[in-house]
């Protein structure tokens, strides 16, 4: 459904060209979730705003290939690509109220996106828009259709955002930390949902995240990138099981679990670069407890292993030649 | 020292006036309106221990923390701390002694740390304050110690606050926090703002220090996995109140209240990856509202007649009408 083939994206900041994706390659199939996790600056909300035409700028897609159902979505102008977001992509971001208009009722808004994207008249999109907000689990929708943004909770945001960014049918939903600002209870009701609906449809998600938690209870698939690189991708029970690069190791060990004992937590020293400062060779190198000397001078390249991709030398073969 | 807990909270209840401003109420005809943002709190901290709250925000967590730092005082009730009133009249002397021995930590550490100062002077403060060195030399070499005990270098000294990234703005917190040789710390949130990794070296560094210097935490988050690997013992809040206490373990393998067992099923965990998605009913009601009786009662799957009409007591560690006529006939 939705394929990326080597995306980088730069920042032309005063002091230099930044990348902040490099190299990012993977696909995501039909009603499959790919969560996409990683630390805070690693790249991950800029590959959504990439995929959907929305880099800030001075940022841009300097290189690379966004297929979207098997067509080129990059380099679209800014015309054809509005009529992608909504109708081909939808999106839900952390902040429901990004989404919304405090101007509008609720169901106006469902109205509006879906006769601009769908050929329906007033009245069959008025009963799409009550259908929608009745399966998303808005109670009482037919007296809640004429509400504002304003008058709803958190929760009940988020799930008119949902029925807003299906709306039109999308093949592809991205979603960018739909939950973090939601209670347990509330997260568990929204990921289900999310999780529910584009199954039932086929729609591909895109799940970012920086909570394994999450990624592990909704994902099929996983991406950990790391200072704008993917580290590793995969099956969500392999990587969470078993990682093997570096990095997904520290970071599933950094993770308190609520079935596991452990006085300490595994630390990974240091901390995430600057993009102003990426280490050359392995972006990780500096930070890995087992960097040897390619990492520092070679960039690994993403090589299959043990039914995944990842990019570390100590599986793509150098690791042995070097003993 | 006494045989007294470290923190014991007694009946502890705090309101707040949440009515709108006098000449509108006045308007419109509306009565004054409070908020029971915690109610009848009861529980004891022993010295050394960690002690853990959770909760969905909004459940009075950050309220408690107040009261027990002293910061806002309870509508009802009484805190003690090693056996003494915060608010007993007499004390005085030892309330003093108590702001040296009791220390905050915050969700944001930059909203505490004094943006003008210089990272040496932000922690010498409380050592200057509470006359803990006699000399500037001693006082620098304190601040130094303090900097390595937290993994900063000494050179950090000189730096401000926004210099550092949100990790290390918490470790200054901490070494803060120590400089007053504080033995309890009350720690709001302390690693919600922070990445994973950067989380695990805090964590990791309160365990430290906890165990060098005996420190007894308050420990307060609204992640379940944090509390679960940190704390001894657990307290979980709904709408202000204790729903169920109990040591850590014991509470996680076999929690009894169903708002304790609804939010354990809620939590997505790396451990419990493939289990069916919870069918998890409701929202957590206003609290300036609350139901009568057991507020969870609407989204209690156990509910009974007498859940709408009796709070449900906290007895043997569990707040929940089903449990206790459960335990009598059994
Ligand atoms: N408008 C911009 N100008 C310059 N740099 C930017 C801009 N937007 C993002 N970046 C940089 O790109 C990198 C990736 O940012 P991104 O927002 O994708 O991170 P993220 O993985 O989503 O992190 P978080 O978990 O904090 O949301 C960061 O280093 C960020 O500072
Ligand atoms: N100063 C205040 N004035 C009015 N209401 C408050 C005040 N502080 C807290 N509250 C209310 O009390 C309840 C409990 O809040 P809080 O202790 O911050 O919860 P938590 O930390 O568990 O999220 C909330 O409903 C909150 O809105
Ligand atoms: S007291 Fe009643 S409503 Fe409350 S938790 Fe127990 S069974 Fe449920
Ligand atoms: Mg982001
Ligand atoms: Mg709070």
């Amino acid at each position: 459904m939705l394929s990326i083939r080597d995306l980088r994206v730069e920042f032309a900041m005063r002091r230099g060209v930044l990348t902040a994706i490099d190299g990012v390659s993977f696909d995501i199939g039909r009603g499959e979730v790919l969560g996409v996790v990683g630390e805070s600056g690693a790249g991950k909300s800029v590959t959504g705003a990439a995929i959907i035409g929305l880099v800030d700028p001075p940022g841009r897609v300097a290189d690379g290939e966004i297929r979207l159902g098997g067509e080129r979505i990059d380099g679209l102008s800014e015309d054809e690509m509005r009529a992608v977001r909504g109708r081909r992509i939808g999106m839900i971001f952390q902040d429901p109220l990004t989404s919304l208009n405090p101007l509008f009722s609720v169901g106006d808004q469902l109205v509006e996106t879906m006769r601009s994207h769908l050929d329906l008249t007033a009245g069959e999109a008025r009963r799409r828009a009550l259908a929608l907000l009745v399966e998303v689990g808005i109670p009482a929708a037919e007296e809640r259709i004429g509400a504002y943004p304003h008058e709803f909770s958190g929760g009940m945001r988020q799930r008119v955002v949902i029925a807003l960014a299906l709306c039109a049918e999308p093949e592809l939903v991205i979603a960018d930390e739909p939950t973090t600002a939601l209670d347990v209870s509330v997260q568990a009701q929204i990921l289900a949902l999310i999780k529910r609906l584009c199954r039932d449809r086929g729609t591909a998600v895109m799940l970012v995240t920086h909570d394994m938690g999450v990624v592990a209870n909704t994902a099929d698939r996983v991406a950990v990138m790391y200072a704008g690189r993917l580290a590793e991708i995969g099956p969500v029970s392999d990587l969470i099981d078993q990682p093997l690069h570096p990095y997904a190791v520290g970071l599933m060990g950094a993770i308190p679990s609520l079935d596991q004992d452990a006085r300490r937590l595994v630390q990974i020293p240091g901390t995430m670069p600057r993009l102003s400062a990426i280490p050359g060779g392995c972006a990780f190198h500096p930070r890995c407890p087992q960097a040897f000397e390619r990492c520092a001078a070679r960039r690994p390249p993403l090589v299959a292993k043990d039914g995944r991709t990842v990019a570390c030398h100590l599986y793509d073969g150098s690791a042995e030649a070097a003993r | 020292m006494n045989g007294s807990p470290a923190v014991e909270l007694s009946g502890v209840s705090r309101e707040f006036d949440v009515s709108r401003p006098w000449l509108a109420r006045v308007v419109a005809g509306e009565p004054r309106r409070y908020l029971t943002a915690v109610k009848d709190v009861t529980f004891a901290i022993e010295r050394a221990e960690t002690f853990g709250l959770v909760g969905e925000s909004g459940s009075g967590k950050t309220t408690v923390a107040r009261m027990v730092v002293g910061l806002l005082p309870p509508s009802e009730g009484r805190v003690r701390i090693d056996g003494v009133s915060l608010t007993d009249p007499g004390s005085a002397a030892a309330r003093q002694r108590f702001r040296r021995r009791i220390h905050m930590v915050f969700q944001d550490p930059y909203a505490s740390l004094n943006p003008r100062w210089r990272i040496e002077r932000i922690i010498a403060e409380p050592i200057r304050a509470f006359g803990l060195a006699r000399s500037n030399e001693e006082v620098a070499d304190r601040v130094d110690e303090l900097l390595s005990l937290v993994g900063l270098h000494s050179g950090d000294r000189f730096r401000f606050p926004h210099e550092f990234s949100g990790g290390q703005r918490q470790r200054v917190a901490i070494a803060r926090a120590l400089a007053s040789s504080a033995e309890l710390i009350v720690c709001d949130e302390p690693t919600s703002a922070l990445d994973v990794s950067v989380q695990a070296q805090i964590l990791n560094l309160m365990r430290d220090l906890q165990d060098r210097f005996e420190l007894t935490y308050l420990l307060i988050s609204h992640d379940l996995a944090v509390v679960r690997h940190m704390a001894d013992r657990i307290a979980v809040m709904y709408l202000g109140r204790v729903v169920e206490i109990g040591d850590g373990r014991t509470l996680f393998q076999s929690p009894r209240h169903p708002y304790t067992r609804l939010l354990l099923n809620a939590v997505p965990d790396v451990s419990t990856r493939g289990r069916p998605d919870a069918e998890i009913a409701g929202e957590i009601p206003s609290p300036i509202d609350p139901p009568p009786g057991c507020a969870f009662h609407p989204r209690c799957p156990l509910a009974f007649d007498r859940c709408r009409r009796e709070v449900p007591a906290l007895l043997d560690g569990v707040a929940c009408h089903a449990v206790h006529e459960e335990t009598v006939a059994a």
